[in-house]
């Protein structure tokens, strides 16, 4: 399974007499080798405020060995409000930052420990998001009895 | 005022049966204080990138090194993710923590850019 990710940060007008032209690509792998990643989870959730969610997998449901922690997530605010709006991302309990409606965000994810999971929290309102989660091995909960 | 947009595309052929190609792209209005592309040299011991200074804002990351890691932490000790090597980050950042630097060995270069809107 391999996925490429590619990113442009374009200005024209951020530093007079010098347009920004960040371009940047890279293939998604497993931890520390060049072995593509195995499994592919996307959607789009709608968010209530007052919830934390979490996204993607614990340390813990994850099988595998240490190449297996590596993860991709790509989430996009799809909400159309306002700038009161908006979804607090963060690793545990540390709040990092705010996706606003139309905002996106791409980073590689180490689930190293069961204390290293993304966590969102909608503010303003009821937000939609959609998001790719680009993994390895994932153990499915036990169904009940 | 100044205007930053940035686009991200993501592709597969074997993803899925679903051919994976899309790109997203924002427009996002960036007022207030930029660290434009920069380069530094890390080693091992932390190195403050994005210090509490900042609010709102957007932040890019490239590991430019062909082999070694870098590990990225938001308020230190809370790892946050890993660059393996060649790789990137696009994310909002509030600056209420702030973003440390150090690689998993060696000296790798990390690219850098902190957009304040």
């Amino acid at each position: 399974m391999a996925t490429t990710a590619s990113i442009s940060i374009t200005s024209a007008d951020l530093m007079p007499g010098s347009s920004l032209n960040i371009t940047a690509s890279s293939t998604l792998t497993k931890a520390g080798v060049t072995a593509d990643l195995d499994q592919k989870e996307s959607g789009v959730m709608k968010l209530v405020t007052g919830t934390e969610y979490r996204l993607g997998p614990l340390a813990t449901e994850m099988a595998g060995d240490a190449h297996d922690i590596a993860s991709y997530l790509y989430v996009h605010n799809r909400t159309t409000e306002d700038a009161t709006y908006y979804v607090d991302w963060g690793i545990h309990e540390t709040m990092i930052g705010r996706l606003y409606a139309g905002d996106w965000m791409f980073i590689p994810w180490s689930a190293s420990d069961d204390g290293a999971e993304i966590e969102i929290e909608p503010q303003g309102g009821t937000n939609i998001i959609e998001y790719c989660l680009f993994n390895s091995d994932v153990i499915l909960p036990t169904a009940a009895s | 005022m100044a205007t930053l947009i940035p686009t991200l595309t993501l592709s597969s052929t074997d993803a899925t049966t679903d051919l994976l190609n899309f790109s997203i792209t924002d427009s996002l209005n960036i007022t207030q204080d930029v660290v434009g592309p920069s380069k530094v040299k890390l080693t091992t011991s932390d190195l403050e990138i994005g210090p509490t200074s900042y609010g709102k804002s957007y932040v890019y990351l490239k590991n430019t090194d062909e082999t070694i890691a870098i590990n990225i932490e938001i308020t230190d000790g809370n790892s946050a993710m890993q660059l393996a090597a060649g790789e990137f980050a696009f994310f909002p950042w509030t600056g209420v923590a702030g973003i440390v630097a150090f690689s998993a060995s060696g000296t790798p270069y990390l690219e850098y850019a902190i957009f304040e809107a």
